[in-house]
């Protein structure tokens, strides 16, 4: 179903020419470095309204890094990045700006302990949008829906399970309607049996159209949502490739020890 | 124990006198604790240096010097005079200030980095992001340390006594010499004392236990 949808999706990219879709996030030449380490070298790329991509790689090459560069919760040390077409590394940006129209999910979670679900969604729609009360807590609610969480929403963090919690950290992500919602490992941190709830929740988002990238290992789910697949090695990117070429046939060396290693391990799992 | 029924009016307004120094010592350095605290972690160098300077001071030197160097000291220097009372308020708030910064630095300390990420992820501003969702933590951990400072200070302030401030101990000790009669008014004074204080770590407790969330707990 969503495969199909997928589908409709490129075509309908197809008729209107590639260059109509807007571009919503950027980067060009992107770096971080962390003394003599490179965590992120020269990276550039770009999302388009409604696409899916994904990133693959080992653990430790700096996938982490460069998502949380892309969101500017740490500053690049080099290149710059954009969100929809505004440099958001300039001087003088007003960053709380940006980081509201950027929805991100962490691979530990990070709900806020001392709130509720509901808190925990509402909190920006209060303090960084300014909504009135009422209908903060009608578009908390909404987006805790959208996870089916709802009936949970009086709960804290610690009352629930782990596949709970990252369901709410999706909806705090995706409350305030931002442009793009970035994930990183948001399946990682959790036991196989609650992985599942979780693809789930972002299957949902991908068939609504939401733009993300995402960093994940799970194989199937990437098939099915991602228009593409960026493999990252060694803080660079290795190569792109639609899912179907990526899975079947990578082109790079160092793609395919990795792929075969995934899934020697998924088999196993 | 009949001769102290003759001075409750005494002890009762050398007990009011200690319980206001005491709170009012508590809150004011509670609000002061926070912003040193806050100064310490994000102020800079220079900033923190100052803070530093200031706690290794309150820390490090007698009360009774403290209220000699607010009451006589200064003033001296000022050419003017300062209420002791006033002095009493001032320097049991500076002094606890420097105490509960270190319990409120260090509770803010123990959750902030991974909330602090979260929180400027969602487009909160620092300063937000430490009223909203770094503080409404820290301070709940901080609870069974504030217990514990206005227990303290409780028993600090009978050195009020030196700068001819009318406090609880000064009223036992008014009464003792001209009754002569030791044991009784210490024994008591000391009895009164001592309820107080576990009363005041009952609330400490009931207050912890009531502002508690799960998941924001001092492990046992």
């Amino acid at each position: 179903m969503a495969r199909h949808m997928g589908e409709q999706k490129k075509e309908a990219v197809g008729t209107v020419g590639r260059k109509m879709t807007e571009i919503i996030m950027e980067c060009r030449n992107l770096s971080k470095i962390y003394g003599k380490v490179i965590a992120v070298k020269d990276v550039s790329l770009k999302i388009g309204e409604g696409e899916i991509k994904l990133i693959f790689g080992p653990s430790g090459s700096g996938k982490s890094t460069l998502l949380r560069c892309l969101a500017m919760l740490i500053t690049p040390t080099k290149g710059d990045v954009f969100l929809r077409g505004k440099c958001l590394t300039k001087p003088g940006v007003d960053l709380n700006k940006a980081r509201a129209r950027i929805g991100f999910v962490f691979q530990h979670i990070w709900l806020f302990h001392h709130l509720t679900a509901l808190g925990n969604v509402e909190l920006a729609l209060r303090r960084v949008l300014k909504l009135p009360k009422k209908e903060a807590r009608e578009r908390a609610m909404q987006a805790l829906r959208e996870v089916k969480m709802e009936k949970w929403a009086h709960h804290y963090p610690a009352q629930l399970s782990g596949g709970q919690q990252q369901r709410v950290g999706i909806a705090r992500a995706l409350a305030r309607n931002p442009d793009i919602i970035l994930l990183d490992e948001p399946t990682s941190a959790l036991d196989p049996e609650l992985t599942g709830e979780v693809i789930d929740t972002l299957r949902d988002l991908a068939k609504k159209g939401a733009t993300m990238l995402i960093v994940s290992h799970e194989m199937p789910f990437a098939r099915e949502v991602a228009d593409e697949m960026i493999f990252f090695d060694e803080g660079a990117i290795v190569e792109t490739e639609p899912p179907e070429i990526f899975f079947t046939n990578p082109r790079s060396e160092r793609a395919k020890i990795f792929m075969a290693r995934l899934i020697k391990r998924t088999r196993r799992e | 124990m009949e001769f102290l029924v003759k001075y409750f009016g005494l002890l009762l307004s050398g007990f009011i006198t200690t319980v206001e120094v005491t709170m009012f010592g508590v809150l004011m350095g509670l609000a002061l604790g926070v912003l040193l605290a806050i100064g310490d972690i994000y102020g800079g160098r220079i900033i923190s240096t100052i803070i530093r300077f200031y706690v290794e001071f309150f820390r490090g030197s007698p009360i009774i010097i403290q209220l000699f160097i607010f009451y006589f000291t200064i003033p001296d220097l000022l050419h003017t005079l300062i209420d002791p009372f006033v002095v009493g308020l001032l320097v049991f708030s500076l002094n606890s200030a420097a105490y509960q910064k270190g319990y409120i630095k260090g509770a803010m300390e123990a959750v902030y980095e991974n909330q602090m990420t979260a929180a400027l992820s969602i487009g909160l501003s620092k300063p937000k992001a430490i009223f909203y969702v770094i503080l409404p933590q820290a301070l709940r951990l901080v609870i069974p340390a504030w217990g514990n400072e206005f227990c303290s200070l409780t028993k600090s302030t009978s050195a009020l006594l030196v700068i001819g401030v009318r406090d609880f101990t000064s009223a036992a000790k008014t009464i003792a010499g001209q009754t002569y009669r030791n044991l009784e008014t210490y024994t008591f004074t000391a009895i009164i004392y001592l309820i107080w204080i576990t009363a005041v770590m009952k609330i400490s407790d009931v207050l912890y236990e009531k502002v508690k969330i799960p998941g924001i707990e001092i492990s046992a």
